[in-house]
C-alpha cells in the first residue's frame, strides 16, 4: 500500500530557514503573551519538529483525519506552542490566531495540547510519560490493520524518568512495532537541575538498546544530520521500534537562554525580546 | 435482560462473572472488528478472546500504566478497548492514565476488573476499597459495580454503543450469585434496579452486597414484619437521582450497604442527592468499611468484623425504622 499523502520535498537549507522562522515566531509570541512560556524546551526541539512536519511526516493540513497520515504524539506536552507554530507554518493553523489568543479564555491554544479543543492535534498530552504508551497503542492499531503509516512521538529526556515510558518501551518491543519512532530531545536539563547531576541517565543509548530498541544518535540541531537520520529509519513494516536520541541544547539559538536553568520557562519584556531576536539573527549569520 | 447462550446455569446457583466476561467478549469481538482486549497479566479468563482474536489481544505484562495508555492510543484510532485486570492496581497505579488519557478526551475505553471490596483474602494491597470514590470523581467516567454475573455480560453488551469511558467493578468474579432471573428486570446503565419492592425503608446496595441486602429483607419480613425495598444501584455514576427521590418519598428511611469505604462510595453519592434535592428522610445509615486497613479473612467474616455484614444490615434497618 502506497500512501496517497506525499511527503514534502524540502531541502536542508529550506528546513533551516523554516526552523529559523519557527524560533523567531516563538520569540515574538513570547514577547506578546503576558505569561510564562516553556521557551527553553521549545527551542531545544524546534529543529526536530521542523524535520517532522516539513520533511518526515506524511500529513495533510487539508485532510486532518486521512487514515493514511503519519501520527504525531507530543509527549513533552509543554512544548505545545512550538508544535502549534510549526503546524501553523505548515498550513494547519493561522499563526496570528495563535498569537492573538494563546492561553486566553476559550482559546484552543493552551499551554498543553488538547485534541478536543484543537482538531489537528492527535492526542491530548501534558502530563509527562504518557506519550509513548499512547503512541504504542496507535502503532498497534496500524500494525493490526495492515496500515503502513508511522507513529512518531517526541519526548524530553527528563520525561524518561517516568516508569510508564519504560513500561511501554517493553510493550513496543514485545509487540514488534517497527512503525513506532520516538524522538528524544536530549537537552540534558530538567526543570531545576542538569540531568546528570540529579538523575544519571547515562549510558542513555544503552538503556534503550537494552530494551530492544533500534537506537540512532544525532545532533538535534544539525538539519542535515536530522534528515539523514530520518532517511535511515527502518521500514514501517519492520519489527524493531526506533528511538532517535537528539543531542540538543535547551534554549538553542538565544545565547542568554542556552543551557541556562533560568529559562526553562519565562516571558520576554521588550528589551529581552530584542536581545533574543538579535542573538537568533547573529547565530544564523554565523552559521 | 438479554439471555445469552453462555448460560448453562440454574437460577440461584453460582456462576463465574469472569467466565461470562470471557464468553461475552468473544461474542462481542465477533460482532465488533474494532474491539480489543488488553490486560496486565490477568488474562486467565480471556483465553477464548485471545485464541480467537490474537491480533486484538494485548497482554503487556505487569505494566498497568502502559496498559491503560495503550488502550487510550487504540481508542484514539477508533477502537473499543476493554482493559481487564485487578481493580486495586488499575484504579490507583494507572489512575492518572485513566483520568488524563481516557477521561479527558472522553474515549470509549472499558475498565473491567475484580477485587472490588474486601474479597479474595489478599490483604489490603489487594482490596480495592476506595476505587468508587476515585472513579466517580473523574469527569466523563461512567461507574458501575455489579454482583450478578449475567448482568456483567449485559452491561458489556450495552457499553458497545457508549461514546465515553466505563468502569465495571466486580468482586472476585469466580462464583457469583445469579440475583435476577433472566428477563425479570430491565438492565439499563444509569438506572437503579428495584430488586425487591417494599414500603418501610429502602436498602441500597451494589455488587455482592445486593444479595446480602435481599437476605436481610427476608429476615426483616419474616422476623420483624418490616417490608424493606431493595435497590441495586449498580450504576454509581451517573446516579439515578429520580429513583432515590422516589424511594425517599415512598419509604422515608435509607440504609446503604456496600463493600467499599463507607465514605466516598454509594452512600456518599446518595447523600449528595439528598442534600442537593432537599429530600426529607426519617432515618439514614451507611454501612461500609471504616477507616482501617482491613486485614485477612473470608469476605463474609470481614464484613461482619467491620460492621456491614448481614446482621449489621438487619440491625441498621431496625434502627432506622424504630
Amino acid at each position: 500500500m502506497t500512501s496517497t499523502i506525499a511527503r514534502p520535498e524540502t531541502s536542508v537549507s529550506e528546513l533551516e530557514d523554516l526552523s529559523y522562522e519557527l524560533r523567531e515566531k516563538l520569540l515574538l509570541l513570547c514577547g506578546e503573551y503576558n505569561g510564562s512560556v516553556h521557551i527553553g524546551g521549545d527551542l531545544s526541539c524546534a529543529d526536530v519538529l521542523t524535520l517532522l512536519f516539513h520533511y518526515g511526516m506524511r500529513v495533510d493540513p487539508q485532510d486532518l483525519r486521512n487514515p493514511e497520515r503519519d501520527r504525531f504524539v507530543l509527549s513533552k506536552g509543554h512544548a505545545a506552542v512550538c508544535m502549534y507554530i510549526t503546524m501553523a507554518i505548515r498550513g494547519f493553523f493561522d499563526y496570528r490566531g495563535i498569537v492573538d489568543t494563546y492561553g486566553q479564555l476559550d482559546s484552543a491554544y493552551g499551554m498543553h495540547p488538547c485534541k478536543v479543543q484543537l482538531p489537528g492535534v492527535e492526542v491530548s498530552t501534558g502530563s509527562l510519560g504518557h506519550g509513548l504508551p499512547l503512541a504504542t497503542g496507535m502503532a498497534l492499531h496500524a500494525r493490526r490493520n495492515g496500515m503502513d503509516h508511522r507513529v512518531f512521538t517526541l519526548m524530553g529526556d527528563g520525561e524518561t524518568g517516568e516508569g510508564s515510558v519504560w513500561e511501554s518501551a517493553l510493550a513496543a518491543n514485545s509487540n514488534n512495532l517497527g512503525n513506532l519512532v520516538a524522538f528524544i530531545d536530549r537537552n540534558r536539563q530538567l526543570m531545576t537541575s542538569f540531568a546528570e547531576e540529579r538523575v544519571k541517565l547515562e549510558p542513555y543509548p544503552d538503556k534503550w538498546r537494552a530494551f530492544g530498541w533500534n537506537v540512532i544518535e544525532v545532533d538535534g540541531h544539525d538539519m542535515g544530520a536530522l534528515v539523514a537520520a530520518f532517511d535511515s529509519l527502518p521500514a514501517p513494516d519492520s519489527d524493531t521500534p526506533t528511538v532517535i536520541i537528539c543531542d540538543t541544547v535547551k534554549g538553542k539559538g538565544v545565547d542568554f537562554m542556552e543551557a541556562n536553568l533560568a529559562w526553562h520557562a519565562g516571558s520576554l519584556n521588550e528589551t529581552d525580546l530584542q536581545r533574543a531576536l538579535a542573538s537568533l539573527a547573529h547565530g544564523r549569520k554565523a552559521a | 435482560m438479554t439471555s445469552t447462550d453462555v448460560t448453562s446455569f440454574t437460577f440461584g446457583e453460582l456462576l463465574s462473572s469472569r467466565t461470562v466476561i470471557g464468553q461475552t467478549l468473544k461474542e462481542l469481538g465477533e460482532a465488533n472488528d474494532n474491539l480489543w482486549v488488553l490486560t496486565p497479566d490477568i488474562g486467565a479468563t480471556l483465553v477464548e478472546f485471545r485464541d480467537t482474536f490474537p491480533d486484538r489481544f494485548v497482554d503487556v505484562g505487569l505494566s498497568e500504566q502502559a496498559c491503560v495508555g495503550i488502550a487510550a492510543g487504540l481508542a484514539n484510532e477508533g477502537n473499543i478497548p476493554v482493559v481487564s485486570g485487578m481493580l486495586p492496581f488499575l484504579s490507583m497505579r494507572a489512575l492518572e492514565q485513566v483520568r488524563s488519557d481516557i477521561c479527558y478526551p472522553n474515549l470509549p475505553v472499558k475498565i473491567v476488573g475484580t477485587h472490588g471490596g474486601l474479597v479474595g483474602n489478599g490483604g489490603s494491597t489487594h482490596y480495592a476499597v476506595e476505587d468508587l470514590g476515585l472513579m466517580t470523581s473523574l469527569v466523563n467516567m461512567t461507574v458501575t459495580s455489579i454482583g450478578d454475573p449475567l448482568m456483567v455480560g449485559e452491561v458489556l453488551r450495552q457499553s458497545m454503543n457508549m461514546t465515553g469511558p466505563l468502569y465495571i467493578r466486580l468482586a472476585v468474579g469466580k462464583k457469583d450469585k445469579v440475583v435476577y432471573e433472566p428477563g425479570s428486570v430491565t438492565i439499563e446503565i444509569g438506572k437503579g434496579i428495584t430488586a425487591r419492592e417494599g414500603s418501610d425503608l429502602t436498602l441500597f446496595a451494589h455488587g455482592e452486597t445486593v444479595s446480602q441486602a435481599l437476605e436481610a429483607a427476608d429476615v426483616l419480613a419474616a422476623e420483624h414484619s418490616i417490608n424493606a425495598r431493595v435497590v441495586d444501584m449498580f450504576t454509581l455514576k451517573p446516579i439515578d437521582a429520580d429513583l432515590i427521590q422516589r424511594c425517599a418519598e415512598e419509604t422515608g428511611r435509607f440504609v446503604v450497604v456496600e463493600d467499599h469505604l463507607a465514605y466516598g462510595g454509594l452512600a456518599s453519592q446518595i447523600s449528595d442527592v439528598i442534600v442537593d434535592r432537599g429530600l426529607r428522610l426519617e432515618g439514614f445509615q451507611r454501612l461500609g468499611i471504616p477507616q482501617v486497613f482491613a486485614g485477612f479473612g473470608e469476605d463474609t467474616e470481614l464484613r461482619d468484623k467491620h460492621g456491614y455484614g448481614l446482621q449489621a444490615t438487619v440491625d441498621a434497618a431496625l434502627a432506622v425504622t424504630a
